[in-house]
């Protein structure tokens, strides 16, 4: 019916007994014509099989993050690094591939559960058994965390320690715990955070390295440090009275800062003032001095002259404006007798104006 | 049929063969059983290696150091606090004929290695109070360091521990090692991993979180009013001072310059008082106005010559 299975046939007929050839392994497989000559057919199949077999397992590629661990019969024979090498076929050389130059890490409360497009995508889902812990005040707290590391030595973490990353992620809870245990809650969510986690570090690297499990702890990053949900909006009140606090004493100093300067400014104008009073009441008597003065000197040349016109002179400017004058003589016999000089503007008197 | 024959020659060959190797592996170390009965020296290196077909069996252990993760266990602590432990610890296998003989394989050690670390970490925790637990040796708070964000110090006591977290589990891997031997097995280290209230201690002590600082908002905002009225009595001190000062300082203006005004007019006035207290009078008289009533002797300077012109 098809092509390759007549062409099979004709192949099986002219060579029986060359089922090991390599050359007919692309072959599609084998049609009406097994029929024929069974034996030779599945020595052809099998044959194929450990051709292929061989083939595929005599060579493997290094990825360039990595390194692989040669193990020929269950022993270690070499550490290979990025790159297509050979070995010997049918699993007597295995390999088993470590990435070394990865930066790996083990999440602690949360979980990424993608790193593709821009952003991560985290889990909804919390794992309190990992994140809750007690601070040194025995108060309860929620830390988050990423312990990132690199596989320093293949044949260590291969044949160190079994499942080193569990231990790994032990040891990082139990240090973090130590770490966070040795502080006050209100330290740990604020100020010791770059501390916490620079010790929790080399907790964990030293740990490590006592195993001896080829591991190297890059770093350890604290992420959400919380106090536990129940007790955050205690936490957020905290916060508001602090800054109730700041703007109280902000409202203050602003007040002190309008009053004082005012102030400062009146007490100024107050000196002022006192100052051009101080020249004003200087002047006036040197002006008034200087004028008596001039009078005096004047008044000395002709002194009887002088007083005699001034008296009149002042008589004169005054009487006109005068209300009533009296004119009394001496020497008269009581009562006195006297003549008002303005006998109609007496009533005047009477009503003040 | 010679073929035949040549085939079922082959695969006991291949049986036998199969049956005379075994591969360790890096990882592993073997002991050869017989009948049973461990026979032979370990097998401690990896690769290809002889038997005898048939007889003899192979044990494998790992050479690894292994982890075990104890079930969480609620203890209370000496202070009757009950407490959710998770203990951890790593362990390998260091004489795997006595291994063999003790506990058979990894499953069997990890049920004995179940209870003891168990009641190795029962009996510590619950000898031991909630603080020494948690807190470490370098324990090392600096009250005054804290600031504002402090605790209500009092209710909380602050002492350093006196054991630690690390000397405990090096207590609790201590006691649980003494029995590792007989194993074959070596206790490499002994971790507490996490410790928690349970759910009800939790809950208070949520509650007593809550109080812990509602007491410091209260303190927050009582210290914003003190701060508050501190600056505005400064204020007000401050304001009284500045003036007073002012006012001080213009009567002392004033009153220097009355003094100067005092002293030019003294001195120029004295040169002579009676012509000054004439010509002072005399201005006086001009304020005299409409409502004055002026009384005049009739013998005086003005009214002398008038007298003298009227005919008597």
């Amino acid at each position: 019916m098809s092509t390759p299975a007549d062409r099979l046939a004709e192949l099986l007929q002219f060579g029986p007994r060359k089922g090991r050839g390599g050359g007919g392994f692309a072959q599609s497989p084998p049609g009406r014509g097994g029929a024929k000559l069974p034996g030779g057919l599945i020595g052809f199949i099998i044959g194929a099989l450990i051709l292929l077999w061989l083939v595929f397992s005599s060579y493997y590629t290094v990825q360039p993050e990595g390194r692989a661990v040669v193990k020929r019969l269950g022993a270690v024979i070499a550490i290979t690094d990025p790159g297509l090498h050979f070995k010997l076929p049918f699993g007597i050389d295995t390999v088993e591939f470590v990435a070394t130059e990865r930066v790996l890490k083990q999440e602690f409360g949360f979980r990424t559960l993608a790193t593709e497009g821009e952003r991560s995508e985290y889990s909804s889902q919390d794992f309190p058994e990992e994140s809750l812990m007690l601070s040194g005040d025995l108060n309860i707290i929620d830390v988050e965390w990423v312990v990132q590391y690199r596989i320093s030595d293949p044949m260590k973490y291969l044949y160190g320690m079994r499942d080193p990353t569990r231990t790994l992620r032990d040891i990082s809870e139990s240090v973090m715990r130590r770490v966070v245990g040795n502080r006050i809650g209100s330290e740990v969510l604020t100020t010791a955070r770059v501390e916490i986690a620079n010790l929790a570090r080399d907790e964990v690297q030293e740990a490590m390295s006592k195993y001896d499990v080829g591991i190297h702890v890059v770093t350890v990053q604290l992420q959400d440090v919380i106090p536990p949900k129940a007790v955050q909006p205690a936490f957020n009140e905290v916060n508001e009275a602090r800054q109730e606090r700041e703007r109280m004493i902000n409202e203050a100093t602003k007040r002190l800062n309008q009053e004082i300067p005012k102030a400062s400014g009146e007490a100024n104008r107050l000196i002022a003032e006192a100052e051009g009073y101080a020249t004003e009441r200087v002047n006036q008597a040197l002006g008034e001095t200087a004028r008596f003065r001039s009078i005096l000197a004047e008044y000395r040349s002709a002194p009887a002259v002088t007083r005699a016109r001034m008296y009149i002179e002042t008589i004169n400017k005054i009487l006109p404006n005068i209300g009533n004058v009296m004119v009394v003589k001496d020497g008269k016999t009581a009562p006195l007798p006297y003549f008002e000089m303005r006998r109609p503007h007496a009533p005047a008197m009477e009503t003040p104006q | 049929m010679k073929s035949t024959l040549a085939m079922i020659i082959g695969v006991l060959v291949a049986i036998g063969l199969v049956q005379s190797t075994y591969v360790i592996d890096q990882a592993e170390q073997a002991i050869l059983v017989q009948f049973g009965e461990p026979v032979g020296e370990l097998v401690n290196t990896p690769g290809l290696h002889w038997k005898v077909p048939f007889i003899q069996d192979v044990r494998r252990f790992d050479k690894r150091i292994l982890s075990w993760d104890g079930d969480i266990t609620q203890i209370p602590t000496l202070g009757r606090e009950f407490v959710l432990v998770d203990t951890t610890a790593r362990w390998r296998i260091v004489d795997p004929l006595k291994f063999l003989r003790s506990v058979r394989d990894e499953a069997g050690a990890r049920t004995r290695l179940d209870d003891l670390i168990d009641s190795v970490a029962r009996d510590i925790i619950s000898g031991t109070n909630l603080e020494e637990i948690i807190r470490s040796k370098d324990w090392s708070v600096d009250v005054k360091a804290l600031g504002d964000e402090g605790v209500s110090l009092e209710q909380v006591d602050l002492n350093k521990p006196k054991k630690g977290r690390a000397v405990l589990e090096t207590e609790m891997l201590a006691a649980a090692s003494k029995l590792m031997p007989e194993l074959g097995i070596e206790l490499v280290d002994v971790r507490l991993k996490r410790i928690n209230y349970i759910e009800s201690v939790g809950r208070q002590v949520e509650t007593r979180m809550i109080s812990e600082r509602q007491s410091i908002a209260e303190r927050f905002r009582s210290e914003g009013q003190g701060k508050s009225s501190e600056i505005l009595g400064e204020m007000e001190r401050e304001l009284r001072q500045i003036r007073s000062e002012a006012e001080r300082k213009a009567a002392e203006i004033r009153g220097k310059a009355d003094g100067e005004a005092t002293k030019i007019y003294g001195e120029t006035y004295g040169a002579d008082p009676e012509f000054f207290t004439f010509l002072r009078t005399l201005e006086s008289y001009q304020a005299m106005g409409a409502n004055t009533t002026l009384v005049l002797d009739a013998d005086s300077e003005f009214f002398r010559y008038l007298d003298s012109t009227r005919a008597r």
